[in-house]
This record gives structure tokens, C-alpha cells and sequence, in this order.
């Protein structure tokens, strides 16, 4: 079975590099072409040298360290707050009726649009990167939290009562594993909020990270470093969401038999 | 000595905005240490009686009296056994059976000495560590009675718990269920909608009435055990549940 799975994965790994050849063999044709002129769009190459040097100079690492580190932060608050709201509302049912169309309305607000509050009510910082990290996550862990809780089968709920489970214990040994399937899916979601909210944070108001990274390219019209960071950027959200959530996701599927 | 009595239960249903009596007044006095089985057309309401003898459901009129209180909640005494299973994906077979009994604060090592001991008498020890998407229908069943059964109640409720399972495996259950009964004497409610299966099992077999349902007829079946199915004496008996069965179920259709 592990001898399948890697034979697996080595398919996956070919089709993959089928896949950038080509990509990489258009752009390049469409260099050669010279349909734009080549500061605007640079060769494969180019950028290459662009990767190489902010990475020789430690840039990079160091502004995947820092949007990554506010990015964990700033997203277990979001877990932590989403989830605390997400059970009151599931406690009370009218603060849950408004707060779930609230939410909602928030759920669809673009995450940039928080940033000139932010910026006005906690400061171009750390902080207010963060808040805008948070006000674009949270909204998706609350109204997961309360959709999933309100989601679980009523039979195991019946079922760890009728074995005695009351109060906290029925939380947690029957209400949370019961609503893990679905919470997940919301906390894959609230990630993706997350991330996409970090980056457009950082272009409009870092000083370092990936989104100031790629601010500064544009700032010194260097497109190869412009492209060299979106492809990092790119390349993580990929990781992240395949390697560790997409998998965790498979997993607790396949625990809980669900196909 | 009574230990469940069972008096006047009504229940109502929502259906769309009309109100629909699933329970039309239940009336049914069972002895300790008795083992009775209703019986009845499909949708009468029994599994809804079940529902509220174990405290998860309340009834719109009635009570029911246990030890001669009156129940209000769930409770460690009376444990349902689901028409559906209700087991827990999210445990292995091995967690699931112990699943009340780590609620009920009993340490680890006591625990899988009592999991054991139903683990193997429902065949299920090679299971232990499997979850349960993996088991068949019937290994499921069992597990659901085993997860009943280490909690030890005095009363056992148990809705259609062989339904499911294949012909072979039912007849070992119905021999292993009275050697269960007779050995720890539990009370047990036992509903099924097969006629052979209440004859096996019950002292006392209370036919239901269609809705909104009540208890038709108490047939008691006075006979020696452990019971086989292939017992032909026990058609005697059957025929006569038959006989109140079956208008009711025509009236159903
Ligand atoms: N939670 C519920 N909400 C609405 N109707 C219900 C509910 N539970 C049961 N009923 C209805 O009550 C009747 C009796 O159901 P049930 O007790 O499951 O019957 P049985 O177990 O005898 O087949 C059925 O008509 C069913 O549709
Ligand atoms: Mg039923």
C-alpha cells in the first residue's frame, strides 16, 4: 500500500512538471515575441536571478518568516474568537438568528476594505495588520462553528445522553467530535480569509513580509521580483492548504466514514 | 414488584403545521425482572414510547414511573438501544462500548476489563481497534447492544436491535439475549416487528394498535426456556399475536 501511494505521488509529481514546462515555454515564447517591452514582463530567467538574489540576501526567508508568523497569530485568535461567538450563539438563539446574518454580510466584506479603519483606529503596525487578519477570518470560524453544532445528527446527541453525558461532558465528548467533520471545512475556509487578507495587508501597510516584498518590487519597477514573490506566494497558500489542511481534512473524513 | 409503569403516555407531532398523535394513551405495567416485547405496525409510535420511557423525549400527557418516581431525564437505570445504531464514528469499537462508562468517571483499567468481557461475548474482540465504518450492519448491532450492556441498567430498551442482522446471527442473539436476561435479570423493553423473534424473547408480548396507538392486547407467553426458533410450540403464540397484528396493520396500508 505505501509502494502504491508512492507511485502515486511520483504521477503526481511528473504531471506537475509537465505542467510548469509548458507554462514556463509560453511565457518564455511570449518573451521571445516581445509583445511587451521586457521590464514589464521579464523572462523566466529573470526572475530566476531576482529569486535567487532575495534569497541569497535572506529577504525572503525572513519575510515568509514574519507574514507567516503574524499569519498563525493572527489566525488562532480567529479560531479562538470565532469559536467562543459560534458557541454563544448556539447558547442563545436570538443573539445566534442575528449574529448568523450579520456574520454572513461580513463573510462576503473584502478583506482590504478593513485596512484604512484599521489603520485609523490601531496604527500602521503589527497590530493593525493583524486586526485586519482577524475582522477577515473570524466571521467564517463563527458561522462555521454555529452551522456545525446546529448541523450534528440528533441521534448522537440522543445517544451520549442516553448514556449519561450531560453538560460539559456532552460538549465534549459527543458535540465537538460530532461537529469536527464540518468544522474543518470552516476552519480551511478561514485560513484561506486569512491569507488572502495578510498579503493585501502588507502591500498597504508594512514596512517587511511577503506583502511588502512585493510592494517594494513594484515601487522599484522590478517585475522579476514582483513575480518572484507572488510565486512564493503562490507556492505556500498551495503547501499549506494541500500538505496540511486538505490532508488533515481527508483524514478526519475518512475517521469519521464519511466519503 | 412493579418496576416501570408506563401511565396514560400521549405524544404529539408537528407534521407541517398538523398536529399528528403518534401515542394515544399507553398504559403498561412491567414487573422487575421482566422481559416484554411490543409489537406493532410500522409508524405507531414505538419507538417513540421508547424514546420517552428512556427520558429523551417528554410525553404531551401521562407519566411514566420508575421504581415509582416519575422519569424526567435520562438516566443510568434505563439504557436505549438505538433502532439506528448511534454509534460514534469518531471512536473505535472498543471506545464506543466504553463510551458510558468513561462518562461515568471509571478509570482506564477497569474500563477495558468490563469492555472485555461484551466485547467478547458479542464476538467483537477482533474488532476492538476497527471504527466502525469498517464493521457490517450486524457487527454494528452489536456493538450497540455491548455499548448498552457494560452500564449495567436495570432497565434495557431495546428498539428493533436484530432488524438489521442477517438470519444466523440473529437466532445466536435471540439464545444469547435470554441467557443475558436470565443471568443478570434485568428488566427489558424489547420491540420488534417480528412476531417469532417477541415469542423467543418475551414473557409478555404487548401488541400496539395503529395511531394514535395504544396497547391493544397483552399476550403472556408462559413457556420454558432458553427458546429456539425452531420451536414449533411457540406458533401457538404467534398465531395469536398474529390475529391482533394483523388488522392493524391493514389499516395501515
Ligand atoms: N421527531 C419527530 N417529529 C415528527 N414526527 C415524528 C418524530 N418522531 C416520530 N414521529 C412520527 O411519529 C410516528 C411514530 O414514529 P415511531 O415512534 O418512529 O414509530 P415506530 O417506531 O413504531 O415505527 C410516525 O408517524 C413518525 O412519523
Ligand atoms: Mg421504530
Amino acid at each position: 500500500m505505501k509502494i502504491k501511494k508512492l507511485f502515486l505521488n511520483l504521477d503526481d509529481v511528473a504531471n506537475a512538471a509537465l505542467f510548469l514546462a509548458v507554462f514556463i515555454g509560453i511565457w518564455q515564447l511570449v518573451f521571445v515575441l516581445g509583445i511587451w517591452p521586457k521590464i514589464s514582463l521579464p523572462s523566466p530567467a529573470t526572475v530566476a536571478e531576482s529569486f535567487a538574489n532575495i534569497i541569497s540576501n535572506y529577504t525572503l526567508f525572513k519575510g515568509i518568516g514574519i507574514t507567516l508568523g503574524r499569519l498563525v497569530v493572527g489566525f488562532f485568535i480567529s479560531i479562538a474568537l470565532g469559536a467562543a461567538i459560534g458557541f454563544a450563539m448556539i447558547k442563545f438563539k436570538g443573539f445566534g438568528k442575528t449574529m448568523s446574518s450579520f456574520s454572513a454580510g461580513l463573510l462576503s466584506f473584502p478583506s482590504i476594505a478593513w485596512v484604512p479603519f484599521s489603520i485609523l483606529l490601531i496604527g500602521f503596525n503589527d497590530a493593525g495588520i493583524l486586526f485586519v487578519v482577524i475582522m477577515s477570518s473570524v466571521f467564517s470560524i463563527t458561522i462555521s462553528t454555529y452551522s456545525s453544532i446546529r448541523n450534528i445528527p440528533p441521534i448522537y446527541i440522543d445517544a451520549a445522553k442516553n448514556m449519561g453525558a450531560k453538560g460539559l461532558s456532552l460538549f465534549l465528548h459527543a458535540t465537538i467530535p460530532a461537529a469536527t467533520p464540518s468544522l474543518i471545512i470552516g476552519i480551511r475556509q478561514g485560513w484561506s480569509f486569512a491569507w488572502h487578507a495578510i498579503i493585501g495587508a502588507e502591500i498597504l501597510m508594512s514596512i517587511v513580509g511577503l506583502g511588502h516584498i512585493l510592494s517594494v518590487g513594484r515601487e522599484f519597477q522590478d517585475m522579476g521580483q514582483v513575480i518572484a514573490s507572488m510565486i512564493t506566494i503562490f507556492t505556500i497558500g498551495l503547501l499549506v492548504d494541500r500538505l496540511l489542511l486538505f490532508k488533515l481534512e481527508e483524514k478526519v473524513r475518512s475517521r469519521w466514514g464519511i466519503e | 414488584m412493579t418496576k416501570l409503569e408506563a401511565k396514560n403516555i400521549e405524544k404529539y407531532f408537528d407534521h407541517d403545521g398538523q398536529k399528528l398523535q403518534a401515542l394515544g394513551g399507553i398504559d403498561l405495567k412491567v414487573n422487575d425482572g421482566d422481559f416484554v416485547c411490543l409489537v406493532g405496525p410500522s409508524g405507531c409510535g414505538k419507538s417513540t414510547f421508547l424514546r420517552i420511557v428512556a427520558g429523551l423525549d417528554r410525553p404531551d400527557n401521562g407519566e411514566v414511573l420508575l421504581d415509582g418516581k416519575p422519569v424526567i431525564e435520562t438516566g443510568p437505570d434505563r439504557i436505549l438501544v438505538f433502532q439506528e445504531g448511534a454509534l460514534f464514528p469518531w471512536l473505535k469499537v472498543i471506545d464506543n462500548v466504553e463510551f458510558g462508562l468513561k462518562i461515568a468517571g471509571i478509570p482506564k483499567s477497569e474500563r477495558s476489563e468490563i469492555s472485555k468481557r461484551y466485547l467478547d461475548m458479542m464476538q467483537l474482540t477482533r474488532f476492538a481497534e476497527s471504527y466502525t465504518y469498517q464493521l457490517s450492519t450486524g457487527m454494528k448491532q452489536r456493538v450497540a447492544i455491548a455499548r448498552a450492556l457494560v452500564l449495567d441498567p436495570d432497565v434495557l430498551l431495546m428498539d428493533e436491535p436484530f432488524a438489521a442482522l442477517d438470519a444466523q446471527t440473529r437466532d445466536l442473539l435471540l439464545v444469547e439475549m435470554q441467557l443475558i436476561w436470565e443471568r443478570t435479570k434485568k428488566t427489558i423493553l424489547f420491540v420488534t416487528h417480528n412476531v417469532a423473534e417477541a415469542t423467543m424473547l418475551g414473557n409478555r408480548v404487548a401488541v400496539f394498535t395503529n395511531r394514535p396507538s395504544t396497547i391493544k392486547k397483552e399476550i403472556v407467553i408462559d413457556y420454558r426456556r432458553p427458546r429456539i426458533s425452531e420451536d414449533e410450540n411457540l406458533s401457538k403464540y404467534q398465531q395469536q399475536i398474529l390475529a391482533e397484528l394483523r388488522p392493524e396493520v391493514k389499516a395501515n396500508v
